[in-house]
């Protein structure tokens, strides 16, 4: 137990970009990002799609949180089975063969975005989102205060890419200190 | 193999002497060796393991209501909500005492982003106003004049832990029919008149990440309620929107052990705080915080003024004494930093004004924000080019003889103006502000 499973933005937090790594392995897909909730890795999952305040989302059928969640962001729903859907999402948990990341990664494999909730382990919430697509992962990175964008330029707003700038930035940064539990959970969960 | 952060080695002893050696710069012994820098933090102790065991044998959410509970009863808040981070616990804070889209909320320019973009997040609007030359906080006399007919709330920052004039604040909002929403996220224990940072207003979000004087397992915070029906619309709000802001059981239990020692952290940092604001006094070159009778300051981070006429150097552009001043120090091991160096309205999410897309909230105001340009902040800009901040140099488990030598670094360093004056004339040091805005 050191400061570096503890401590947020440290250069030694080796528990974010190991459960990253984990999920990326086992997704197969090449970006990966963690967030502290599964509302924040939905609004990432839209935001990397430049969805926002006035455009809308496709999808067969959403949950009611989720459609509470993407009203308040402001984000309309196209209910259609012929458009892929904007992201798929699934729920990682103990219960059973079916709530494995093997079966939650089963069910999201045809989608171009990914969210996976892990939430239900118990260790608090925490879910991430996976793509091949390095400017969604950006953006969905941008969207996060001290995200991986801001971190590896050295927390400065500068901006050589103009498409990915900054807009409305949330907290959505997962704590090591989860990330490590979850890390461990998933390994026994395989 | 176990690993461990803890020091191989103490800090040596500090002496006198070291103060009349040669600058590191110029090839001298630094005060503090490379080797000896790295200041851990936070203290994390066998009970704190423990609690977090506890935390994973029983439901997350138990650990997290008894966090909140424990740490609502010793700030003296009527009501509280834990949540995943700072800025969710501004934004619930904000949502919860009443702030409704395209409605004013007034806020210092000097600030983390995260106190702004909780305004956005609330769908309001940040109006930003300049900070007060002594203390840094949010200048009263410009939160009257930047009341408007569509202002609803005013959300002083506890700058670096220091308590912003909530007195007058108090008797501002009261008069206009304003709500008071504090960011209390650097003002853990900081207080006024007894009373807590986080108790004092309407409603207050503070950031608990695992940087702060007052650490949860890593990213965290908490939202403070003054009535139950704030209280509640905070409540509602999350239920209306799905929104899940929880802290993780195991981030609160870290919080639940800390909380029993956060006493003792807090009087160490007052000691260290003493020590070094006497000592730099003696420099010329150099003040601490100017602390007012009756308030309690925090310290999560110590922000130090330069003189440069104290020791002949007011000749010189006084950012380019700072930026000399600065490297003189680092080599000395005294991790000086400027901590912000752009006043937050010149921030690229502010100047682009897209919020949650298409420009919502900024299109629901007819405001000239023109106003975002740096120049109508003086003060702060003043300030930037003229302090520096220690951030965690002051906190427990910083040694005795750690505080000693930061002091002697300085004494070291305010006497040698020609050195400072040197590295000001031969270098080139822009002006904080005119560089690319950093997040901290």
């Amino acid at each position: 137990m050191t400061s570096g499973v503890v401590m947020s933005i440290e250069k030694n937090d080796r528990q974010l970009p190991g459960l990253e790594t984990q999920i990326r392995n086992k997704v197969d897909r090449q970006y990966v990002a963690l967030f502290n909730s599964v509302t924040g890795a939905i609004h990432a999952a839209l935001h990397g799609q430049q969805i926002g305040f006035g455009s809308k989302a496709v999808f067969p059928r959403v949950s009611q949180r989720e459609q509470k969640f993407l009203t308040w962001l402001g984000v309309g729903i196209e209910e259609s089975t012929s458009i892929p859907r904007t992201y798929g999402m699934a729920s990682i948990a103990w219960q059973d063969a079916g709530t494995t990341l093997d079966a939650a990664v089963a069910a999201v494999s045809h989608d171009k975005v990914q969210v996976l909730d892990f939430t239900e382990l118990g260790f608090g919430p925490c879910a991430a989102i996976a793509t091949n697509d390095e400017q969604i992962w950006k953006r969905a990175e941008r969207l996060k205060i001290f995200g991986a964008f801001d971190l590896r330029t050295m927390w400065s707003q500068a901006e050589s890419e103009p498409e990915i700038q900054p807009t409305i930035q949330f907290n959505y940064r997962l704590s090591p200190l989860v990330a490590a539990c979850v890390r461990q959970a998933i390994q026994g969960n395989q | 193999m176990m690993q461990t952060d803890f020091p191989a080695l103490p800090l040596p002893w500090p002496t006198d002497d070291m103060a009349q050696q040669e600058l590191a710069h110029l090839g001298g012994n630094p005060v503090i060796g490379h080797g000896f820098r790295k200041t851990l933090f936070p203290v994390i102790t066998k009970e704190d393991v423990l609690q977090m065991q506890i935390s994973i044998l029983r439901n997350h959410s138990n650990s997290e209501a008894q966090f909140t509970e424990d740490y609502r009863n010793y700030v003296g808040a009527k009501y509280a909500i834990a949540t995943a981070s700072g800025t969710s616990a501004l934004h619930l804070a904000l949502v919860g005492a009443g702030v409704t889209p395209g409605d004013e909320v007034i806020v210092p320019c000097f600030t983390f982003i995260a106190t702004a973009q909780a305004i956005v997040a609330a769908k309001g609007i940040p109006v930003f106003v300049d900070i007060d030359p002594v203390n840094y906080c949010i200048d009263v006399a410009a939160v009257e004049a930047a009341i408007t007919p569509r202002t609803r709330a005013v959300m002083p920052v506890h700058v670096h832990g220091l308590p912003a004039n909530m007195p007058a604040l108090r008797q501002l909002c009261t008069k206009h029919g304003l709500l008071l929403v504090e960011d209390a996220s650097h003002a853990h224990s900081a207080a006024i008149d007894g009373t807590i940072c986080g108790a004092l207003g309407d409603a207050a979000g503070q950031s608990l990440m695992a940087d702060k004087n007052f650490p949860v397992g890593g990213e965290g915070g908490i939202a403070f309620f003054a009535d139950e029906a704030k209280y509640k619309r905070a409540r509602a709000f999350l239920e209306e929107t799905g929104i899940d802001y929880s802290m993780s059981g195991i981030v609160a239990a870290f919080g639940i052990s800390q909380l029993k020692r956060l006493p003792y952290y807090d009087a160490i940092r007052q000691r260290n705080a003493a020590y070094l604001t006497a000592e730099l006094a003696k420099t010329g070159l150099f003040t601490g915080p100017e602390v007012p009778a009756t308030y309690v300051h925090a310290y999560n981070m110590y922000r130090i003024a330069l003189h440069p006429a104290a020791v002949g150097l007011d000749d010189l552009p006084i950012h380019a004494v700072k930026g000399a001043v600065q490297e003189l120090l680092v080599a000395e091991g005294v991790p000086a930093r400027e901590w912000q160096n752009k006043p937050i309205p010149g921030h690229l999410p502010f100047q682009n004004r897209q919020g949650f897309g298409q420009g919502y909230p900024f299109t629901l105001s007819q405001r000239d924000f023109s106003e975002y340009s740096l120049d109508r902040f003086p003060n702060a800009l003043k300030m930037l080019a003229s302090t520096l901040t220690l951030c965690r140099e002051l906190r427990s488990p910083v040694e005795t003889e750690r505080i000693q030598s930061y002091a002697l670094a300085f004494h070291k360093v305010a006497a040698r103006p020609d050195a400072i004056r040197k590295l000001a004339t031969e270098n080139t040091y822009p002006l904080p502000y005119e560089r690319d805005g950093r997040l901290g």
